[in-house]
């Protein structure tokens, strides 16, 4: 007994003692690591080596109002090629390696043969390297087809495939609307819708465990800790492809041709508020023309004469002046204080209509006015009242970041530089400033009969084709005047066109409505001369002016050549923006149609037709003729009777030559190249009037001669 | 003492100190898992980290109840049930080979019906196993260098069940072996018989090899190559190695304190398999050593029950369960410190994993049930020999 229990704990206390010994082995090598190897170790472990890195989401994209895309973003990849991943087996690498180098120079790099790709990623394996770049910039077809490759089809874990995706911010429209859609830069305040929605097209970044394996390149590590990255939303704009594409090619023109600083044009819908085209032609420090800056809506200023609508709304809103109420303007020259006002428009006229006044954009009448309804000091306020009536003080609340707030000054604010002569020259549209969108916007409200909408560029939010959010038209004011008073302030904007300062480019084709403007920038009043540095030409206005469509804002700052005034510079780009616009937009037309058809007579039908049944009665059927068909057959000769078509039947014998006349080249050659005939085709076009050998003639193999008409 | 600690000392007999060790490596668990599942959290919960100590220590509670259960039973239970265990789980491991969940490249898991739950079979068969080898060696005592009699009824069950664990976890079935042929070592088996069995476990593995050659998707032959080759030609050891080295080297001598490591975002199942590497940057070699001491503690316990009954199945079967995990758990160690080839072995009872947990709770359970008997049996029959 006591021998076996001996044995028994002679044995234990030997695998005890094994297993206190490997556990010292194990400490001691803990104490290795930690203590005696430990800097070694700790080096390693500065974030120098792994870290967790940025997976790029896909930016979302962004669409016009039809759906074509004016910012997206294309996916490339990197890929490389881990010859020792480590869930590769062995088999497999030897395995597809031939297909796999065969699949590369083939398709991926044709400078390398088969072999010698293959005989490279061996000795890579050999080496125990762990990232082969294979190529950069692949796109996504591409990386379609490598993902199919022997052994990279298996994944990175197993196939040792590295897929390393990047976006690049395309715009398939190039410059178009460059500003508008603006962009997103590290380090730079993001710009336009890209920058205003970054929070919805960006998504989020995910972040994926990478080890560093060479100067820059980092080879994603697969394990739990990945977090994939979330696509970003789309934005879908109300911008219109042809119309924003018309706008800036006829606003480019401009700007050149008059030399000018820059320009801005922005077209928006009257009754929705959505801004269908928006342009800004600057200038580059080195004097070429590119979209540099906001113009349309982070520039305000003094707007000079289209301001004349706000101000002789306001006139017209206090219900004391009429539009033939007469007015004295002392041929165009007067003085307010010390400071002297003249008409930009030579004339001997001393006194006329309220009516002509607008039409001729006289200043001096304009500003008599004023003084004579506001002049009193008690009144000043009430003016500047009407001008926020208008919401003129607010900014319009457009998305895109950097509206410029207007410049309303308060009455007898005297901080602000609030003078006697302040209401007079704010009645020609001078120490008050409004960028060209806000101009627009009031110019719109005008048009909209009073309603007021907030402009907009983005109509719906969407995330893989579905909509998200809908952005619908957004109404600011429901009236910013009486009805009675812009029924006046429309027809006056109509005279500008038909009598006045825009009468010389009106058009017979469609009537338009709006206002000319040419003010002066950069000047000095001085005691005895204004000095003028330069001017800013402006034309805002609506069409159809009978039931406005578009309104829209042409604002071309200081143009050296060709002109200075706002009828001669910007009326014309917002004439050509206006063609363009009734000739591609339906909708602008009136229908050809739309009185009740009238009877069909015999002349006007087609007769003695001959050809495929399918195809005529489709034919008949689009345009809604009626007729009647007897029997079924292939073929059928169409007639006209009176005031009734009929198809009848038509059949070929095999052994006499058929009449074609009547039928069309295709069918006629089809019919008689069946029979064995050749067919000659001798002059004309159209269908076959004439054939050279008489129908019934039995077949031969002739040569038939037809003649078309 | 309060009380309620008055009641649970009462009410918990057998040997406090492996009481004490449970606790103690539960402590360990809770504390290094919630750290550790930082960035699966991240990942599958949407940053809430609190899911997965939530589950953990729902587990955890269970394996102390299943600790609790396991002790109040007579272990003399274990000792009828052992053969039965044995025929479940054949048929067992062989349904997870065909047809289990596979996990991380690896087939070890089968879905529990109804409960959704995935449960390691080899963990269950390990028991049954090693339950069973504790019964023969007992059973056949008398006459236990009889080759016939005694030798073979072992080692063909245990031949069998490591053959079916091999295919697709080859670390439990070489650790599993080895502790079976510790335990007849222990037993009095003849040594060149052991010899012999260590000759036939070669021939296995080669069979296995060879198999895995035909059959890749059966047996992971590669996988086991791939680690032994990147263990003997790399010195810094592989992606995992080279971080849980950084883990242990960060963690100095006194550690970073809890939940202050920075590896368990690089190192793979920080939470398992290199928890090891973990404890160490965050507790030092300090709290090293004493999860290693912990283990090396209870084997010392266990051996003391032995050299009270030498003979008794009790005692055998607590020394097998007890070898078994300090074996596992010095593997696992020896992962993390790069003394061996990277291996899928947990550190039992520390681990985060459910069936790993349980069934360790469920071994320490087995082995208090039998301290309890043999320290009453001890103070019944004093100076008894």
């Amino acid at each position: 007994m006591t021998t076996i229990r001996n044995e028994v704990l002679y044995r234990l206390y030997f695998v005890v003692a094994m297993m206190v010994i490997a556990a010292v082995v194990i400490f001691a090598k803990a104490v290795q690591i930690s203590v005696l190897e430990g800097d070694y170790w700790r080096e390693k472990s500065i974030d120098k080596y792994v870290q967790f890195r940025k997976l790029e989401a896909d930016r979302g994209n962004i669409l016009s109002s039809n759906g074509s895309l004016l910012a997206t973003s294309l996916p490339f990849f990197d890929v490389a090629f881990d010859p020792n991943s480590s869930g590769m087996l062995e088999s497999d690498f030897n395995k597809y390696i031939d297909s796999l180098s065969y699949c590369l120079a083939d398709f991926v790099d044709p400078s390398f043969t088969p072999g010698a790709y293959r005989d490279f990623l061996i000795q890579k394996r050999q080496e125990g390297a762990q990232y082969v770049p294979i190529k950069k910039n692949v796109t996504f077809e591409q990386m379609k087809l490598i993902r199919q490759f022997p052994l990279f089809s298996m994944g990175q874990f197993k196939g040792g495939l590295i897929v390393m995706p990047k976006f690049r911010r395309e715009r398939p429209f190039g410059l178009l609307a460059h500003r508008t859609i603006g962009y997103v830069r590290e380090g730079i305040t993001p710009v336009g819708l890209e920058g205003s929605f970054n929070q919805l097209l960006a998504g989020e970044d995910g972040q994926q465990l990478m080890m560093r394996v060479g100067d820059d390149i980092w080879k994603p590590i697969e394990d739990l800790a990945k977090i994939e990255p979330k696509s970003g939303q789309d934005v879908l704009t109300t911008i219109d492809i042809d119309i924003q594409d018309v706008t800036e090619e006829a606003l480019y023109r401009a700007v050149d041709r008059h030399r000018a600083q820059y320009g801005v044009a922005i077209v928006m819908e009257v009754e929705t508020g959505a801004i269908r085209a928006i342009s800004n032609i600057g200038r580059t420090p080195e004097g070429n023309l590119w979209e540099t800056y906001n113009y349309a809506v982070g520039s305000a200023t003094e707007p000079g004469s289209t301001f004349k609508l706000a101000t002789m709304l306001a006139l017209l809103e206090t219900g004391h002046v009429d539009l033939d109420d007469s007015i004295d303007i002392e041929q165009g020259r007067t003085k307010f204080y010390n400071d002297e006002m003249v008409d930009a428009y030579p004339h001997k006229l001393d006194s006329t209509s309220v009516q002509h006044i607008f039409e001729m954009s006289s200043n001096v009448g304009m500003a008599k006015l004023v003084q004579k309804y506001f002049g009193d000091t008690h009144k000043e306020e009430k003016f500047i009242e009407y001008l926020k009536q208008f919401n003129l003080h607010l900014k319009t609340g457009i998305e895109i970041e950097g509206e410029a707030a207007p410049y309303v000054k308060d009455a007898f604010d005297a901080k602000n530089g609030w003078s006697g002569t302040t209401l007079p020259w704010m009645a020609t549209g001078y120490e008050v400033m409004l960028t060209p969108l806000q101009i627009l916007n009031f110019y719109n409200a005008v048009a909209n009969d009073g309603t007021l909408m907030k402009p907009y560029l983005v109509s719906e939010t969407r995330e893989y084709g579905n909509t998200l959010e809908r952005f619908p038209p957004t109404v600011i004011k429901r009236k910013i005047a009486s009805s009675r008073a812009i029924k006046k302030a429309q027809f006056l904007l109509e005279q500008v066109v038909l009598n006045g300062t825009a009468k010389k480019l009106k058009t017979d084709k469609y009537n338009f409505a709006g206002k000319t403007g040419t003010a002066q920038v950069n000047y000095k009043r001085l005691n005895d001369k204004t000095h003028v540095g330069g001017y800013q030409a402006s034309f805002v206005g609506y069409f159809p002016a009978e039931k406005p469509k578009y309104s829209c804002v042409v604002l071309i700052s200081e143009p050296k050549e060709f002109g200075i005034y706002g009828g001669e510079v910007a009326l014309p780009v917002f004439r050509e923006i206006a063609d363009q616009i009734f000739a591609t937009k339906l909708e602008l037309q009136e229908p050809l149609n739309a009185k009740p058809a009238e009877p069909l007579v015999r002349s006007q039908l087609p007769d003695y037709n001959i050809g495929d049944r399918k195809e005529m009665e489709y034919l008949l059927k689009t345009f809604g003729i009626k007729y009647m068909s007897t029997e079924e057959s292939p073929l059928v000769l169409l007639r006209a009777e009176s005031d009734t078509l009929s198809l009848l039947p038509y059949t070929i014998s095999k052994k006499r030559i058929p009449s074609v006349v009547g039928m069309g080249l295709r069918d006629a050659l089809f019919v008689l190249e069946n029979l064995g005939l050749r067919v000659e085709i001798g002059s004309g076009c159209g269908r076959v009037i004439q054939q050279s050998i008489k129908p019934g003639t039995p077949v031969r193999g002739q040569t038939v001669y037809l003649r078309l008409g | 003492m309060s009380t309620i600690g008055k009641r649970i000392y009462a009410e918990l007999k057998g040997d406090r100190v492996i009481w004490m060790i449970l606790a103690v490596l539960a402590l360990f668990s809770i504390l290094t898992v919630y750290s550790a599942t930082g960035s699966l959290a991240y990942k599958m919960q949407g940053g809430n980290t609190e899911a997965y100590l939530i589950r953990h220590g729902f587990i955890l509670m269970l394996g102390l109840i299943v600790t609790y259960l396991a002790y109040s039973v007579n272990y003399m239970r274990y000792k009828f049930v052992a053969p039965w265990l044995l025929m479940i789980s054949v048929p067992l491991l062989i349904y997870t080979l065909g047809f289990g969940e596979e996990i991380n490249n690896a087939r070890r898991w089968i879905e529990v019906p109804f409960i959704g739950l995935t449960f390691q079979t080899s963990d269950f068969a390990k028991l049954a196993l090693l339950m069973f080898v504790a019964r023969e060696i007992t059973r056949h005592n008398d006459y236990i260098k009889d080759f016939n009699k005694a030798f073979l009824p072992i080692i063909v069950p245990i031949l069998l069940i490591c053959g079916l664990i091999a295919p697709a976890d080859l670390s439990t079935s070489i650790m599993l072996f080895f502790t079976c042929m510790l335990m007849m070592f222990i037993g009095r088996v003849e040594l060149r018989y052991i010899l012999l069995l260590m000759f036939l476990g070669v021939v296995v593995f080669a069979a296995l090899v060879g198999i895995g050659r035909m059959f890749p998707d059966f047996v992971r032959v590669e996988t086991w190559s791939n680690r032994l080759r990147e263990f003997v030609t790399n010195p810094d050891g592989g992606y995992q190695v080279m971080h849980s080295k950084i883990a242990i080297a960060n963690g100095k001598w006194i550690g970073l304190g809890p939940g202050n490591s920075t590896m368990r975002n690089y190192l793979p199942a920080p939470y398992s398999d290199f928890i090891y590497a973990i404890i160490c940057e965050e507790y030092g070699l300090v709290g090293g050593f004493l999860i290693l001491g912990l283990f090396i503690l209870l084997l010392i316990r266990t051996t003391a029950l032995v050299t009270k009954s030498s003979k008794q199945f009790g005692a055998m079967l607590a020394l097998g369960l007890c070898l078994s995990m300090v074996v596992q758990a010095l593997a696992n160690m020896a992962v993390s410190v790069n003394l061996v080839p990277v291996t899928g072995l947990t550190l039992p009872v520390v681990s985060m994993g459910g069936t790993s947990v349980m069934f360790s709770c469920l071994s320490i359970g087995i082995i208090l049930s039998v301290s309890r008997y043999v320290e009453q049996v001890s103070s019944q029959t004093d100076g008894e020999e």
